[in-house]
């Protein structure tokens, strides 16, 4: 691993990463190598996170740099190259379009070793119902930051089941407002109060 | 007026609590619209087409509440939100249907390059230009609402509540972050931080400039000074110390200069920068926090330097029972009475409350 993309990962140092990852490409550095590097940054970012040395400013700047980088290599990092764990699918329920929560969830989840299918904002059931029968992931995430979405998630959920897609599949929740109380009252699996969280628990999940 | 002695009792109560005495009473003082329109069974659609019939049921519902001393809006706010972050919205009877909640629909209408034209038209005809050529507005949009202003305070007088906030404020953080979109305007922070600084400064002369045109007109007693996406909670001490704070002190202390006492509307978490706020001064302005900053943290920081005002949490108002709302309020009213403490919601009583809470906050107060 690269100390010095490690370090200017975890720093936020943009110019520095995307030097680093160009110069590693030149050496013919396997971009898995390169991207593992940038994951273990990235682990740092969250820790800092954890410790509030940094906020929500520094986590949607590492999610730039890892994307921008993630780009020179050719997309790899977000690729099933680079997914060692499996698929995660996410999305925001339908009604709501908040997006920066769970996009920082489907970053970090990405730069875990994820395969990663983010469906976007304002999600209907129908497409959450495709995506499970499409990429079969053992785990899906839906964001949701407005209270009156609740009852939309319940649907969602209770359409899932409906449609027998619920057997082996954990169903994650999370979002500004949502807590222990919305998960019993939608039904679903768990809450995560952030994306470290959400690594913790799929990667337990997925057995690894 | 036969309310005339009613509305003096109710004044002197809230601007003896606002500059840190002890009134006869605790003074409640609610912000509300489309909460009102439920409360008093008319579809949001029909609240907000015409901004004197919002007005009315505003004021209808606050009387049916019974015990509130003052209010900070008056006519309903669907535009404000839109005008102040630069964001197109979908308005119930337009985009959504007759019964849903108006909503920002935050796009990517500014774009980098436009910091250098803030910097060289300045922001009036910067946000002007926006909302006319890329959010397809006219620039008039807000006429109507301001219009109605002006009746819909005199009628609340007449009934004897005070119009206590007069109108609303920000700094150019806010409506930067609402143009560009919150996730690309953080990146700026960080890419070209010297270009936004740059255009906050220039900025603040216009900001200024209608800060206090807007007091010479309407002659409030108290304005918003709204910080909602610029919270501690979002990012980090560096960039908030940078971005935020000076402008937010500059805009506070400008109300101050024109003898207002403003209200700091501060929604989401400010826990971590609150000793900045004594930098303000003392008994000049109220610390309104939205039920997410923890008031007892903040009480050790701020206590005998400005009044607090808040903070049932919305949430507790909506699904919360009668006794729960009651026991919090007079928790409230006991550990941050009986001077220098303004009775409320924390942020805007949502439209989902239910009717018997506000009451039972409200009680908390009047003893009724
Ligand atoms: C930014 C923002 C907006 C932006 C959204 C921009 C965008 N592109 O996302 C705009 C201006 C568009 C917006 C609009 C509205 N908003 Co808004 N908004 C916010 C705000 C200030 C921050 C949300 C945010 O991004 N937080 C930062 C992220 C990182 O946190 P997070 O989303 O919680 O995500 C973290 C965790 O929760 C977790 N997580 C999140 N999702 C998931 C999912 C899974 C599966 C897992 C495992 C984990 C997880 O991981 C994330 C990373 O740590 C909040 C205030 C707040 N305190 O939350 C209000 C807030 C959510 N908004 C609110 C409201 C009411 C609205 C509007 C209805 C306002 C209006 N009348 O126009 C509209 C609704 C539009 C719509 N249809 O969705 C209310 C919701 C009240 C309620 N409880 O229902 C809030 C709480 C503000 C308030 N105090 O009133 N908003």
């Amino acid at each position: 691993m690269s100390k010095n993309l490690i370090n200017a990962m975890a720093d936020l140092n943009e110019d520095v990463v995307l030097e680093e990852v160009k110069a590693l490409k030149a050496q013919n550095v396997p971009a898995l190598d390169i991207i593992a590097s940038l994951q273990e940054g990235m682990s740092i970012v969250g820790k800092r996170f954890e410790e509030k040395e940094y906020f929500l400013s520094e986590l949607i700047m590492s999610a730039e740099i890892f994307n921008e980088a993630s780009k020179l290599i050719g997309g790899a990092a977000d690729g099933e190259a680079a997914s060692r764990y499996g698929t995660f699918v996410m999305g925001t329920i339908y009604d709501d379009i908040h997006d920066i929560g769970k996009n920082i969830v489907t970053t970090v989840m990405g730069s875990n070793g994820f395969n990663v299918i983010d469906l976007g904002v304002d999600v209907p059931t129908e497409k959450y119902i495709d995506a499970i029968k499409e990429y079969k992931p053992k785990v899906i995430g839906i964001s949701c930051l407005l209270t009156t979405a609740f009852d939309n998630i319940k649907e969602c959920i209770q359409t899932i089941e409906k449609e027998g897609l619920r057997k082996d599949l954990k169903i994650l929740i999370g979002g500004g407002p949502v807590d222990e109380a919305t998960c019993r009252y939608v039904g679903a699996d768990h809450v995560c109060k952030n994306a470290q969280e959400t690594v913790e628990y799929s990667k337990k999940y997925m057995g690894v | 007026m036969p309310n005339q002695e009613l509305f003096n009792t109710r004044v002197n109560r809230i601007m003896t609590a606002a500059t840190l005495g002890k009134p006869d009473q605790i003074p409640v003082v609610l912000t509300a619209d489309a909460f009102c329109a439920k409360h008093m069974g008319v579809k949001l659609a029909d609240f907000i087409k015409d901004y004197n019939f919002g007005a009315e049921i505003m004021l209808k519902s606050f009387l049916d509440l019974g015990g509130v001393d003052g209010v900070q809006c008056l006519v309903p706010a669907a535009m404000e939100i839109n005008n102040s972050w630069l964001s197109r919205y979908k308005l119930p009877g337009r985009e959504l249907g007759d019964d849903e909640l108006w909503q920002v629909n935050e796009l990517e209408v500014m774009h980098p390059e436009d910091y250098d034209d803030v910097i060289k038209k300045g922001y009036n005809r910067f946000c002007n230009d926006i909302v006319i050529q890329r959010l397809g507005g006219t620039g008039a949009e807000m006429e109507p609402m301001l219009s109605a202003a002006p009746a819909a305070a005199q009628n609340a007088i007449e009934a004897g509540i005070v119009p206590f906030v007069g109108g609303v404020s920000t700094i150019p953080y806010e409506t930067f972050c609402g143009g560009r979109t919150m996730a690309k305007f953080m990146q700026d922070l960080f890419k070209i931080p010297d270009k936004v600084q740059e255009a906050m400064d220039a900025s603040m002369p216009d900001i200024i400039g209608d800060a206090k045109g807007m007091v010479a007109m309407a002659k409030p007693l108290s304005v918003w000074v709204g910080g909602w996406r610029t919270a501690s909670q979002f990012l980090s001490r560096k960039l908030w110390e940078r971005f935020v704070w000076p402008y937010f002190k500059m805009l506070t202390e400008a109300f101050i200069d024109e003898g207002v006492i403003p209200t700091l509307h501060l929604d989401a978490d400010w826990e971590r920068d609150l000793n900045y706020l004594l930098e303000l001064p003392k008994g000049k302005f109220i610390f309104s926090p939205d039920g997410a900053t923890d008031m007892y943290k903040a009480k050790e920081i701020l206590d005998g330097h400005a009044c607090f005002m808040g903070d049932v949490p919305p949430a507790m108002l909506a699904l919360g029972t009668v006794d729960g709302v009651y026991n919090y309020s007079r928790k409230l009213i006991s550990d941050f009475g009986p001077s220098g403490y303004i009775l409320s919601q924390g942020c805007c009583i949502p439209p989902n409350a239910k009717v018997e809470n506000v009451k039972a906050m409200i009680a908390a107060a009047t003893g009724k």
